[in-house]
């Protein structure tokens, strides 16, 4: 049998509730990764927080339609908004859902959580709900073509 | 959980060269003539101790740029949990040649690396909830510029107050400000200078004289490095020498990480203390280092089977 722990990336990247957007943004952007676990200040998770959800908060919501003659203003509000969204606190932007793997669960119950959850990526916590890393669909992928070409899948 | 800090982490890249000659182009075509590998002291223990078969061994410390995000990949390939602030400056790559016939070897240590404020601020909060799982945290290497000196003072008092062993190996002013936080067992290490707290070591008596003074200044045990020897300064105040006997040495890189983690590991699975097994397993496992071309520790099996060629000597101070 195949565990999450054989085929997850491990890290502690995170931020907690109290952090501001500004220092997730920064992260988001130096770590390469649009969506972030929050913990808390014992490293336990909490939630998530996705570049999604702030973008929204600061987009005005006719952007995204290809109007280019108010692409210019609509990005120039999303600066102003984001003036204002950048001190404050990831709590109140974060998803609160407990999603989490952990990281002795089968490989075989990631797909179900994966497609049935249209996530693309899940935070991995060991059995005491301490952080340990991610899984994403193309750990998910690797597993697969393992099973595949060992051919125990079939 | 086992936490190692490694404040200044490096790309190492060996190139190994029949000659290395100066204004001449080399070619390697050979993929063993090239090593890259992720380098920094508490790194290469974060290592051993995976290699030793413990579960959960985080490393944490600074990384930058792209090469940091290839550094940190490196980290994850052993399995070790990355627990890195991202820094704006791009992580140093230190540069060996290797030439085989003359054996020459040739370094070009790279320190540009610098950390801001900012950055520094955000591991000492890092730091602070990701040590919550660990009894024991080892806090290894140097400092990064832009890094006060105190730093580990910091880390250690933050490690302190919650109850957790300190393991330092630290050199030069670090070191000097870090014993103010009492860490549990000191390991200095020599690069640039040859000082102890400000006394030049020249004598055994030198060193002799430094170590206790580390232990008066609060660290409860001491192990310096003197020549291929350590001496050993229990928290009792007894002083030991311990000696390796016909060794050949062909590498010394790793092998005070793999002094550390046998050390620790002995630490970790036994009900009773014994200062001076706890450093002849460390030694063991230096020596097997230092006698093979690998940098990290395999089993305990292996370096195990050094462990008759350690002395330890009482010494009258």
């Amino acid at each position: 049998m195949s565990y999450v722990k054989d085929y997850m990336i491990r890290t502690m990247n995170s931020v907690t509730p109290d952090d501001n957007i500004r220092k997730a943004i920064i992260l988001m952007y130096r770590s390469e990764q649009s969506v972030l676990p929050v913990v808390d200040h014992q490293n336990k998770f909490k939630g998530t927080i996705y570049s999604n959800n702030v973008l929204k908060n600061i987009i005005p919501e006719s952007f995204g339609f290809l109007d280019s003659s108010r692409l210019f203003y609509e990005v120039n509000e999303a600066v102003e908004n984001l003036k204002h969204v950048k001190d404050e606190k990831v709590e109140k932007y974060m998803s609160r859902n407990r999603d989490a793997v952990k990281e002795n669960s089968d490989m075989k119950k990631i797909a179900d959580i994966m497609l049935n959850n249209k996530e693309s990526l899940l935070f991995v916590i060991n059995d005491k709900g301490f952080l340990r890393g991610f899984i994403e669909r193309s750990n998910l992928l690797h597993y697969l073509l393992d099973e595949a070409e060992n051919g125990s899948g079939s | 959980m086992i936490t190692t800090v490694t404040l200044n982490p490096a790309i190492d890249r060996e190139y190994f060269v029949e000659k290395n000659e100066v204004m001449k182009n080399q070619f390697i075509y050979n993929d063993e003539d090239l090593k890259v590998y992720p380098g920094g002291k508490g790194l290469l223990s974060a290592i051993n101790f995976k290699s030793l078969g413990y579960e959960d061994v985080q490393n944490i410390g600074f990384v930058g740029g792209k090469q940091g995000m290839f550094f940190e990949k490196m980290v994850q390939k052993h399995d070790i949990i990355s627990n890195y602030i991202y820094t704006e400056s791009e992580i140093r790559n230190n540069v060996k040649i290797i030439g085989r016939n003359p054996a020459t070897y040739t370094q070009y240590n790279d320190y540009t690396y610098r950390v801001e404020k900012e950055e520094i601020d955000e591991l000492i909060v890092r730091f602070k909830r990701s040590i919550s799982e660990s009894d024991c945290i080892l806090m290894s290497g140097s400092v990064p510029e832009g890094v006060d000196f105190d730093i580990y003072q910091r880390l250690i008092k933050i490690a302190k107050k919650r109850d957790k062993h300190v393991f330092l190996q630290a050199s030069g002013e670090a070191l000097k400000l870090a014993l103010e936080s009492k860490p549990d067992v000191v390991t200095p290490y020599f690069k640039h200078h040859k000082t102890l707290l400000d006394i030049e070591m020249n004598t055994k008596e030198d060193y002799i004289k430094a170590g206790k003074m580390i232990q008066e200044r609060g660290a409860k045990r001491v192990m310096i490095p003197f020549h291929c020897d350590r001496l050993l300064f229990d928290e009792n105040g007894d002083v030991y020498q311990l000696s390796p006997e016909g060794y050949c040495i062909i590498n010394w890189l790793g092998a005070s990480d793999a002094y550390n983690t046998a050390y620790l590991d002995y630490a970790f699975n036994t009900e009773e203390f014994d200062f001076l097994e706890a450093n002849r397993r460390g030694g063991a496992a230096a020596l097997w280092i230092a006698e093979n071309k690998e940098i990290y520790i395999e089993d305990r099996e292996k370096y195990n089977s050094c462990l008759d060629r350690l002395e330890i000597n009482k010494l009258e101070v």
